[in-house]
This record gives structure tokens, C-alpha cells and sequence, in this order.
């Protein structure tokens, strides 16, 4: 049997500004935390607006939600310098802890803004209809190497002249064989598609012992000698 | 370099140094070389002093490890800290900017020194954090003043950047005029054989106090 995690999954939720992050990490704490100990640690740009909207919704208890501040610098707190996020983080799990999961919310930002795969064991990258749907076909690492690509607010595509299909099928071909999944987290606030794709990361991450890597770190994982799901 | 340099992941970035506050409460562009200068004397030149002083205890442990001697020195100047920042946010904050700085170092230099106070001590604050580093690195006193020295400077003209509308070669100027004062600044504090305790503590109460004003602030860009 593999040894059980010594700390929790890390999960980071990326996109641009009003892609929906804050939404899916709700609804992803309604969907897991009856089951799983969830912790989130937001990166607001300038208000702390994140985590209240989050403490508001009620999904988590407060002192499993903090803020952290990035000087105006969303990116590099997630990728180029991310002590700040993993101090928060570890501090999360030294008071909360043992947690099985904690999702790491990137402040809103541009296509360009992933996480260091020394932050986040594996990552979601949210965008949306109403943002145009040429966004899967110009790509970015974003949209190429995130572990799973959500496109959010799918109810609105009529209205913003979106086509969700050609959206999925762009998508398909920058990402190779990585998932995508579109929704809408107005009509079904509860993501159980990417509750499940969760779940199973959870139970890769239990099985490797606490080794999982993500596709954007670019590095192959041959060299662990175990089945990754993504 | 390579410490002093922005690009050595240590957090700094997300820090105004006062700053922020500073500019809320109405403090213009004309004004940041000025407040540059004052954080210097009054606040960078103690920290440094404290820097300095932990390089100094902790060189003779930079290859085996934190003996039980060094230990001590370092607990001892860890209380130093506290006694000389009386404001518990920017404590907080300190021992924050500490212990990002020495997780990075732990990896970059890798030595049983930082190895072992990052075990040993639970307040890790920045400057004392920063001599344990440049002992691992290698760095004489005059090294370790000047990193601190300029990282204070840099951090605030950086941090000016985003709080007001500058030309960015402008506030690299601020910092290039400061070179003079740096150098002679740590050329003192490396030569300066007091003991920590003796040596002149920080003296800008207007700082401590603006800085819990800050923390309390909803709407921020910056940690500090």
C-alpha cells in the first residue's frame, strides 16, 4: 500500500478576471467538503473581495480561506516567486490541517499566468464564452497545458454570439488529450463534472504517496514508475 | 547579487515598505526619494546593524551546522528584533519576509546553517534571517550591510512604481543617487565592532503606527 499524503493536494484555479474561479472554488467546497477537509487560499489583487465572497457563500469555515496580497503581481505570486503562497499554504495546513485538499486561486489575470509546478500539484484553468470563443484557438499556456481547461458560462453563448462546440474543438487540438470541460455555474452551481475530475486527482495523489505532477512543469513523468490520470 | 536581486524569490515584491500608506495619506511622487532616504537612516541602517550582526554569529557555523553556542547568539537576536519593533504587524511581517527568504536560500545555498535556524527559531525575523543567509553564502559584513541596505531602497522605489504614476527610470534614479549613502552606510556598520545592543535602535515610530492602519485597510495592493 502506498503511504498516505503527507500534506494535501494542491490544486491551482487560474484564468482571467471574471472567468468564474471564485465561483468554481465554491461550488467545488459545497461538492468535496462534506467528505474532504478543503482548505483555499485566494490571491486578491487589491480588495480581499475573494475570500469574503467565499467566506459569504458559507461553503468552508472562515479560518479555512485567507487572503494573501501580491503587490500588484497576480503572476509572479503564482509562478516566478511563490514563497508568499506556499508560506499561506503551509501556515493553512499547520492551523487547519491535516487538510486532504487546498485550492490556491490565482488573482484574475491574462492567458499567460500559470502555476509553478512547486506551488500546485495539478491545475485548473478557467475561461469563459462571453470572453470570445477565439481564446482556445490563440491558445497561451493557459489554455494549452493546464491539467484541465474548464469554459464556463455556457448559458450565455447564445446571447454573446459564442459557439461552445467550435470552443471545445479548438481546445481539443492545443490540448492534445487533456480534458475540457464546459459548463455553466449559474444553472448548475454544483460542477460535479469537475468535482469528479478532483476526486480523481485526489485518489492519484493518495496513490503515488503524495507525488503528483503537473503537465505544465513540462517534465516527463516516466521516471516516477506510476499511473498518472491526466 | 543574486540576494539582492529582485528575481531571488523571497517575497519582497508584495511589500511597500510603508509606503502605500504613506502614499494614502497623501504623499506624492516628489516626496518618495525622500522617504527613501528617511527609511534608511531611520529604520534599514538598525536592520542592517542586525543583519551584520547575525552574519558575525553564524559564520563559524556555516559549514557544520548551528551548534548550540550559535544557536543562542541567534535566539538572542531574534529577541533583539522584537524588542526593537514594538508594532506586532510589522513583526508579523518580518518573520514572514524571514521565513520566505530562508526557504528559498535553503534551496539556493544549501547548508545545515540555514537548515538548522530555520528549525530552531519560530519568529525568523528578515534581518536576522538575511546575516544567517550571507554566513551560507559567504558574504564579509560589508556584503550583508549593503544587500540590506539596497533591498530596502529597491523594494520601496519598485513598490512606488505601481502606487503612483512614474517613469520607471526615474525611481531607478532615486536608488542610483542613494549609492554614495549605501556604501558609506555599510562601510560604517561593517566596521561598527559594538554588540547589536549597543548600537542605535530604529527610530520611526510614524512607521510602526502607520503600519497597523494599513493591515487594516480593506482595499490594498501590498502586504506592508
Amino acid at each position: 500500500m502506498p503511504a498516505e499524503p503527507e500534506r494535501a493536494l494542491r490544486v491551482g484555479v487560474g484564468g482571467p478576471v471574471g472567468s468564474g474561479k471564485s465561483s468554481l472554488i465554491a461550488a467545488l467546497c459545497r461538492e468535496l467538503s462534506s467528505e474532504l477537509r478543503v482548505g483555499v487560499v485566494t490571491n486578491d489583487i487589491y480588495t480581499t473581495e475573494d475570500a469574503q465572497f467565499l467566506r459569504a457563500t458559507g461553503v468552508l469555515p472562515a479560518e479555512r480561506i485567507v487572503a494573501v496580497q501580491t503587490g500588484c503581481c497576480p503572476h509572479t505570486a503564482i509562478r516566478d516567486d511563490i514563497t508568499i503562497n506556499l508560506e499561506a499554504v503551509e501556515q493553512l495546513e499547520r492551523d487547519e490541517g491535516p487538510l486532504h485538499l487546498v485550492l490556491v486561486e490565482s488573482g484574475g489575470d491574462n492567458l499567460t499566468a500559470v502555476f509553478s509546478p512547486a506551488l500546485a500539484d495539478v491545475q485548473i484553468f478557467v475561461i469563459d464564452v462571453a470572453g470570445g470563443d477565439d481564446i482556445p484557438r490563440k491558445g497561451g499556456p493557459g489554455i494549452a497545458r493546464a491539467d484541465l481547461l474548464v469554459i464556463n458560462k455556457t448559458d450565455l453563448a447564445p446571447f454573446v454570439g459564442s459557439d461552445v462546440e467550435r470552443m471545445m474543438a479548438d481546445a481539443a487540438q492545443r490540448r492534445d488529450a487533456r480534458p475540457v470541460l464546459a459548463l455553466s455555474l449559474r444553472t448548475a452551481p454544483h460542477a460535479a463534472p469537475v468535482a469528479a475530475w478532483v476526486e480523481t486527482q485526489l485518489a492519484a495523489f493518495a496513490a503515488a504517496g503524495g507525488h503528483l505532477h503537473s503537465t505544465v512543469s513540462g517534465v516527463s513523468d516516466q521516471h516516477h514508475g506510476h499511473a498518472h490520470s491526466h | 547579487m543574486l540576494l539582492a536581486d529582485s528575481r531571488f524569490p523571497a517575497g519582497g515584491y508584495a511589500h511597500s515598505l510603508g509606503l502605500e500608506q504613506a502614499v494614502g495619506d497623501g504623499l506624492g511622487v516628489d516626496d518618495v526619494a525622500g522617504f527613501i532616504d528617511a527609511r534608511l537612516r531611520l529604520v534599514a541602517r538598525a536592520d542592517a546593524s542586525l543583519s551584520v550582526a547575525a552574519r558575525r554569529s553564524a559564520a563559524g557555523s556555516a559549514r557544520a551546522g548551528l551548534d548550540r553556542a550559535c544557536a543562542a547568539a541567534l535566539a538572542a537576536l531574534d529577541a533583539e528584533h522584537a524588542a526593537r519593533c514594538p508594532s506586532p504587524v510589522l513583526r508579523e511581517i518580518a518573520r514572514r519576509l524571514g521565513a520566505q527568504l530562508l526557504r528559498s536560500a535553503a534551496t539556493a545555498w544549501p547548508s545545515p546553517l540555514i537548515d538548522g535556524y530555520r528549525a530552531a527559531s519560530a519568529a525568523t525575523p528578515r534581518p536576522v534571517a538575511l546575516g544567517v543567509v550571507g554566513a551560507a553564502a559567504g558574504l564579509d559584513d560589508r556584503a550583508v550591510a549593503t544587500v540590506a541596505l539596497y533591498d530596502d531602497a529597491a523594494t520601496v522605489a519598485s513598490a512606488a512604481l505601481k502606487l503612483l504614476g512614474l517613469d520607471p527610470a526615474e525611481s531607478a534614479r532615486w536608488v542610483a543617487e542613494l549609492a554614495p549613502e549605501i556604501d558609506a552606510a555599510a562601510r560604517a556598520i561593517g566596521a561598527d565592532e559594538r554588540p547589536v545592543c549597543e548600537q542605535e535602535p530604529p527610530a520611526a515610530a510614524g512607521l510602526e503606527l502607520a503600519a497597523s492602519l494599513h493591515a487594516q485597510r480593506t482595499e490594498r495592493f501590498f502586504a506592508s
